[in-house]
């Protein structure tokens, strides 16, 4: 007789759990190899901080020269927006299009194509498991900049819950955004333009380059309706600013809405890439 | 004509199958790489054309051929990796390229010097991620695990990451992550190359144990005949594209491996060798003869006796030369 | 003249290389000009809260901006390939090719890698900088040029210098992927003149990473706003670090030949 075949098929429940299962054990692994990585992964944060540092610094000697305050922002209140930046920033690290090139051109994808399992899962997975590290070594990098450029910070315990759930929204939103555009690999080698593209307009919607209160008004509108400022503006202003409960939970509706429209956008454009690859392969 | 087919269900059933691919063409230097910047050039390569077969359960059949033959094009169609561009395929009656959740857990393809394993971390902790993409339940696992890990004698190379592992090694533990969801079929793209002869011999013992344990049907892709020798029944000659020989393999060695050849580099020119053997390649003081298996012991032993010798191999006809026989073979049936 | 000669020849396959990519160049264009783009947005939001930073006027700025987009373009297409391609070559063992040949190992390592697109950089880079001056008033001296293309030299020497010897760790500390990222995020304190920096930053981005001499210098020199001293002190900044980088690399080359321990 033949083989027996592995696992029967399983109910809703079972599936939802040996999901749950794989989720576990991916974020484990992924643990245990960032390990391996603590010294390079240092460096390439001690890289990511010097953005923010450069925009405290220059937003902060405006606001000294001019009086004090810009937009009704003082030097403390720029270091405290800056520095919840670099802890939101390391949150939302995801996977590139430029992930995507590599994958397919290396035969990676053609090993998870094999799998009875979405290779979605195993990115936003792996990545997840990897911010756990990745949070532990920000701390020491967190302290330095507080003594050194010394925040001003009100906030209450409610902020804090919200703030901890915003990060993850941010991270949902910013992965399937990319993955939808890293999708794009699959017809062309062009993406590196599209992904420079997304990337000024995030810089200019999302309050990374500057806090969106300073950007003028006809952009600040613009931003409300992007998914941008739910990735770094929301996050950071959960715990900077000064929202109301009723505006902290809309803003987590809002990262809500956006990571559904993102995992909306992607599964409808997979079907077409997977259908193109395995037009070609590799 | 082929119809449906009759007997007990096949496990794979391929029908006139075909894939074509468009490839981008260039000629070489400067100006013409300026050129290709504005117009591109194509032509249509058929990597399989046309191809039929079935494949009864729990046969091992092999599929030999030289490279670019569309051996591993094949495989990769009825993995579900690639689009099938004409003709049909079945594999345990799923459509492959459909790539249903119930057909990715019963397959299982291995390619040879591909890694589908964590590159930095032990081969067990991969393991352990297979375990939980397949819904393995746990018991049923950890046996098959240990089992495979003893029959190919990894034991104490599981805990190292995959990293530090030789390219042999490194097949043996891709080996065992890819059978520990027990698979009913078993893809093998080339996976003894690049490995040196005991690993290989190796391999192919570890390949014909599983089947007999576990029922499995493997198909494998080779251009070393001595894979397909030492563990196929039944072998299928591909060469562009198209089937020359689906057979017995003891017919297909009887044509075969009744030949050796060896290549012989003499000191002072070559004068006529035809003597020994027959001359089917002269290169300088390069020659390279055809013998009879039989008489591959004595004619060397002439030679090295009667010439002077600097240089001397004795080979197994390269996968070409058996595909020209075979090809021979059938002009004159 | 052999080495220049192979270094040249070097060079020649790595451009025919690069003109396979033929997505490279447009894709470049685009991603400098945005670049510059945000660069000036930074700008209009800067000076729209204030008229100067750290004494710098909004022109004056420009400038700063325009010297950093001629240095990134030699940075991304001569300096960074041929030390990432060392490094690389260190981990995987391939670096004996390039040892074995008969020219100076690091004239050779340091010329054969190239990505001729990153180079868009330098024009564009340049065209800001006539635009700078253009608003400034126009008139450059041939002394302020001079001291201007000097000063050019040494931050562009310099910067080799630096990467050279972090490439040269490599022949300790194996694995340098993090490199670009990390040079990147520092690389962009350049865009503003590093007086507006604490006191410890400013002297890290001085003679740590040359950022200070690459950058702000040159614009200081195109913009008539540059000491001689200064200058003088940067060609002798640059012969110490090129002797100090060329001794390091040749120290790091006997550590990995075994010469040494």
């Amino acid at each position: 007789m033949s083989g027996m075949p592995s696992a029967p098929a399983l109910g809703q429940v079972g599936r939802l759990r040996s999901l749950a299962d794989f989720y576990v054990t991916t974020m484990r692994t992924e643990i245990q190899t960032q390990f391996q990585y603590r010294a390079a992964t240092y460096m390439y944060l001690l890289g990511m901080v010097a953005e923010p540092v450069i925009y405290l610094v220059v937003w902060s000697t405006i606001a000294d020269s001019a009086g004090g305050e810009v937009n009704g922002l003082t030097a403390g209140d720029f270091a405290a927006y800056y520095i919840v930046w670099t802890l939101v920033r390391t949150m939302n690290i995801v996977f590139t299009p430029y992930g995507w090139e590599w994958r397919i051109r290396n035969g990676e994808l053609s090993g998870q194509l094999l799998r009875p399992l979405h290779p979605i899962h195993y990115d936003v997975a792996q990545f997840a498991g990897g911010k756990i590290p990745w949070l532990f070594y920000y701390l020491p990098i967190a302290v330095v900049l507080t003594l050194v450029f010394e925040p001003t910070f009100d906030v209450r315990p409610a902020e804090i819950v919200v703030f901890a759930v915003a990060i993850w929204g941010a991270y949902l939103i910013r992965t399937f955004n990319q993955t939808a555009l890293g999708l794009v690999c699959f017809w062309t080698t062009r993406v590196g333009a599209l992904f420079s593209l997304y990337i000024v307009l995030e810089l200019l919607l999302s309050g990374r380059l500057v806090p969106l209160t300073l950007m003028p008004d006809w952009v600040q509108t613009v931003a409300w309706f992007l998914p941008f400022r739910w990735t770094f503006y929301f996050p950071i202003e959960t715990l900077v600013g000064d929202l109301t409960n009723a505006e902290l939970l809309a803003g987590l509706g809002m990262q809500l809405f956006w990571t559904l429209v993102g995992i909306g956008l992607f599964s409808l454009v997979w079907r077409f890439a997977i259908r193109r690859y395995t037009a070609v392969g590799n | 004509m082929r119809g449906r087919p009759v007997g007990p269900d096949p496990v794979v059933w391929v029908d006139r199958l075909e894939k074509v691919f468009d490839v981008p063409e260039r000629d070489e230097g400067l100006r013409a790489a300026t050129k290709s910047l504005v117009r591109r050039k194509t032509r249509e390569v058929r990597a399989v054309d046309g191809i039929s077969f079935e494949i009864a359960p729990g046969e091992i059949v092999g599929f030999l051929g030289p490279n670019g033959a569309g051996k591993t094009t094949t495989l990769k169609m009825l993995s579900g990796l690639l689009y099938v561009s004409g003709g049909e395929a079945r594999v345990l009656g799923h459509v492959p390229s459909r790539r249903e959740r119930a057909f990715l857990r019963r397959i299982s393809l291995v390619m040879g010097n591909r890694n589908q394993l964590q590159w930095d971390l032990p081969a067990l902790d991969s393991f352990e991620l297979n375990r939980s993409i397949y819904q393995i339940p746990r018991a049923d696992f950890l046996a098959l695990r240990d089992e495979l890990i003893e029959l190919l004698e990894v034991g104490d190379l599981v805990r190292k990451p995959v990293r530090q592992l030789s390219l042999g090694e490194r097949m043996k533990v891709e080996i065992v992550g890819s059978l520990l969801h027990r698979p009913q079929v078993l893809f093998l793209d080339e996976p003894t190359i690049g490995l040196d002869v005991t690993m290989q011999k190796r391999i192919r013992e570890f390949i014909a144990a599983y089947r007999r344990r576990h029922d499995a049907t493997v198909m494998l892709t080779s251009h070393y005949m001595a894979d397909v020798e030492a563990l196929c029944e039944r072998v299928i000659v591909i060469h562009h594209g198209k089937i020359l020989f689906d057979g017995d393999l003891a017919a297909l060695a009887d044509t075969v491996a009744a030949w050796k050849t060896i290549a012989v580099v003499l000191q002072n020119g070559a004068g006529d060798l035809s003597s020994y053997g027959e001359v089917i390649h002269r290169d300088g003081d390069l020659v390279t003869l055809r013998v009879a298996k039989a008489e591959t012991a004595r004619v060397t032993a002439r030679l090295l006796a009667e010439q002077e010798v600097l240089d001397l191999n004795v080979e197994d006809p390269p996968i070409e030369d058996v595909i020209e026989l075979v090809f021979a073979q059938q002009a004159t049936q | 003249m052999t080495t220049l000669r192979v270094a040249l020849l070097h060079l020649r396959v790595g451009v025919m290389n690069d003109l396979q990519y033929r997505v490279n160049f447009a894709l470049q264009v685009l991603q400098s000009i945005l670049a510059v783009g945000v660069g000036l947005i930074v700008f209009q939001l800067v000076f729209s809260h204030t008229t100067d930073l750290n004494g710098w006027t909004h022109s004056e700025l420009l400038a700063i901006l325009g010297v950093q987009a001629v240095m990134a373009g030699v940075v991304h297409a001569v300096i960074q390939p041929n030390m990432m391609r060392l490094s690389e070559e260190v981990q995987d063992g391939k670096l004996d090719h390039a040892l074995t040949k008969p020219v100076d190992a690091q004239m050779l390592i340091s010329v054969r890698q190239v990505q001729l697109w990153q180079a868009v950089d330098i024009p564009i880079g340049a065209v800001i900088i006539g635009f700078a001056l253009a608003r400034l008033g126009g008139n450059v001296g041939v002394l302020d040029a001079l001291a201007f293309a000097a000063a050019l030299a040494f931050g562009a020497v310099l910067l080799y210098c630096f990467w050279l010897v972090l490439a040269t760790g490599s022949f300790w500390v194996v694995r340098m992927w993090f490199l670009p990222e990390l040079f990147e995020g520092i690389f962009q304190t350049g865009r503003f003149p590093v007086g507006i920096y604490p006191d410890w930053l400013r002297f890290g981005i001085t003679f740590l990473v040359p950022i200070a001499f690459a950058i702000t210098v040159p614009a200081e020199a195109v913009t008539s706003r540059l000491e001689w001293q200064t200058l003088l002190f940067a060609a002798l900044f640059t012969v110490a670090a090129f002797v100090f980088s060329r001794w390091f690399w040749r120290f790091g080359l006997r550590h990995y030949t075994g010469a040494s321990a």
